[in-house]
């Protein structure tokens, strides 16, 4: 792990673990309904201070906590074309499966790849300590793979263009 | 199976079980080929007669450049008027076949080579050309020579696909071949960028004989005022350069280039596309792990029910 990128999980560990302190609120607004105060929007004083974190410019994470949910919205890092192209494609390949992981939304928010959502009743069903971990392995990872997965298409590049090449030798 | 073959492996496995000597049956199969090539092999009139027919969309392109005669030289004896629909055909008659397994194997590879034999036309002439041009060349200094010889002969263009074509054009001391490949999707544009560059650079890295590969955008010089190759200045189409130099345009070294080079557009979209193929499968991998990650958050407090040695069960909570 390089230099700079343990104190930026770290901040982002400590950040979401303070904010996952959610409790059960029905809505205020509309009898019997029971929604993500963050999503809703319709009750300014259950909001949070949203908080950002952020590495460089290219590199950040947005917290928007509220009553009983939190949103946590991760921009992940494109250097060039390829991952921009690599990344767009693999947070579509997520949220797709958004089904399967629960905390994942459907849709990023504008400006950021990939959000998550997380309510009261996640926290309840699981560990919090668990689902802070799983996004910053989610963040560690996703780094790794994205170059990774770069490297992979340069080498292949590579070889195909010299075999093709070497005939004419 | 990183190269791709030059004959058609589907027409090769028909033909050489037929020409085995198994009894003679009726065939009616249609073969497809790259770029929207057709064959159609069949049996019209006996079971022993056996007629391969193609075809190929740019055949008139080719005809202009000379394919009748490069193919009256490969099939001479077999050439029959073409089946309504195709454009070239050819009637082998089993009963009239060589003798010898090794010259029959020799047939059935050249009519598998049926089409790479049709699309060398363009590139046989060009080779002509160069050697005729060089001969002139030889004549005067780069100064004084005139107009036709130092520039090289036309552009020759064959519209294999519908908005793809190759361009041959030759000169006094190289063979210019341009691809024009067209991407539809943002991702195969930038993953035919990151495989070109690396064609370009792989002469200056490894192989220092390989033929010069340009790329660029916009139409090459040598395509201006050529019909039909027009600047959209949306970066959507390149133009992929090949500059064949002398010590590729011997006559002995001239067969294998060309079918090489024919396989260039097949071969970089081929790649293309396994690179996403693994890159996805990759992916899918990655999200199970991701999966797993996030299942570990569930704590698992299910009831177990347990036995005891006498065989009562009881439960015990979590």
């Amino acid at each position: 792990m390089s230099q700079s990128l343990r104190p930026y999980l770290q901040a982002v560990r400590s950040s979401l673990t303070a904010a996952l302190c959610l409790s059960n609120f029905a809505s205020q607004t509309a009898e019997r309904h029971n929604v993500p105060e963050v999503e809703a929007r319709t009750s300014p004083e259950v909001l949070l201070t949203p908080l950002t974190i952020a590495r460089n410019e290219n590199e950040r994470v947005l917290i928007e906590p509220s009553i009983n949910s939190i949103r946590i919205s991760i921009k992940i890092k494109q250097a060039d074309e390829i991952e921009h192209i690599l990344v767009h494609k693999f947070t579509r390949f997520l949220t797709q499966r958004a089904e399967s992981f629960f905390i994942l939304r459907r849709k990023p928010i504008k400006g950021y790849d990939i959000s998550f959502l997380i309510t009261n009743f996640h926290t309840e069903e699981m560990l919090k300590h668990k689902l802070v971990d799983f996004i910053i392995q989610f963040m560690e990872e996703v780094d790794k793979e994205i170059s990774e997965m770069k490297l992979f298409l340069n080498a292949r590049a590579r070889f195909v263009a010299e075999s093709f090449l070497t005939p004419f030798d | 199976m990183l190269l791709l073959d030059y004959q058609n492996v589907l027409i090769q496995s028909v033909l050489t079980e037929r020409f085995s000597g198994a009894p003679p049956v009726s065939i009616d199969q249609t073969v497809s080929d790259f770029d929207g090539v057709i064959f159609h092999i069949s049996t019209p009139e006996t079971k022993t007669k056996i007629q391969v027919s193609i075809q190929i969309r740019c055949f008139q392109d080719l005809l202009r450049y000379g394919a009748k005669e490069v193919l009256n030289r490969e099939y001479g004896p077999y050439v029959v008027p073409p089946e309504p629909g195709f454009d070239f055909s050819i009637l082998v008659d089993l009963e009239n076949l060589p003798a010898e397994q090794e010259a029959r194997d020799e047939l059935v590879k050249k009519i598998s080579l049926l089409k790479r034999n049709a699309m060398a036309a363009p590139f046989e002439q060009a080779y002509q050309e160069h050697y005729h041009l060089k001969q002139e060349a030889a004549k005067f200094t780069t100064e004084e020579a005139p107009q036709g010889v130092r520039e090289g002969g036309e552009v020759k263009a064959i519209h294999y696909r519908e908005e793809e074509a190759i361009y041959v054009k030759a000169s006094h001391d190289r063979v210019t071949v341009i691809f024009s490949t067209i991407f539809r999707e943002e991702t195969d544009r930038v993953f035919g960028k990151v495989f070109i560059q690396e064609f370009v650079d792989a002469r200056r890295r490894a192989i220092q004989n390989a033929p010069q590969v340009l790329f660029r955008n916009d139409p090459p010089l040598e395509l201006q005022g050529v019909p039909g190759v027009k600047n959209t200045g949306t970066g959507e189409i390149g133009y992929v350069t090949f500059v064949l130099f002398p010590r590729h345009l011997t006559p002995q070294r001239m067969p294998d280039v060309i079918s090489h080079i024919q396989t260039f557009r097949d071969y970089f979209h081929y790649h293309i596309k396994a690179s996403k193929a693994y890159i996805h499968s990759r992916m899918r991998r990655r999200t199970a792990d991701f999966l797993q990650v996030l299942r570990r958050a569930r704590p698992d407090n299910e009831e177990k029910e347990r036995k005891t040695a006498s065989g009562r069960t009881f439960k015990v909570g979590a």
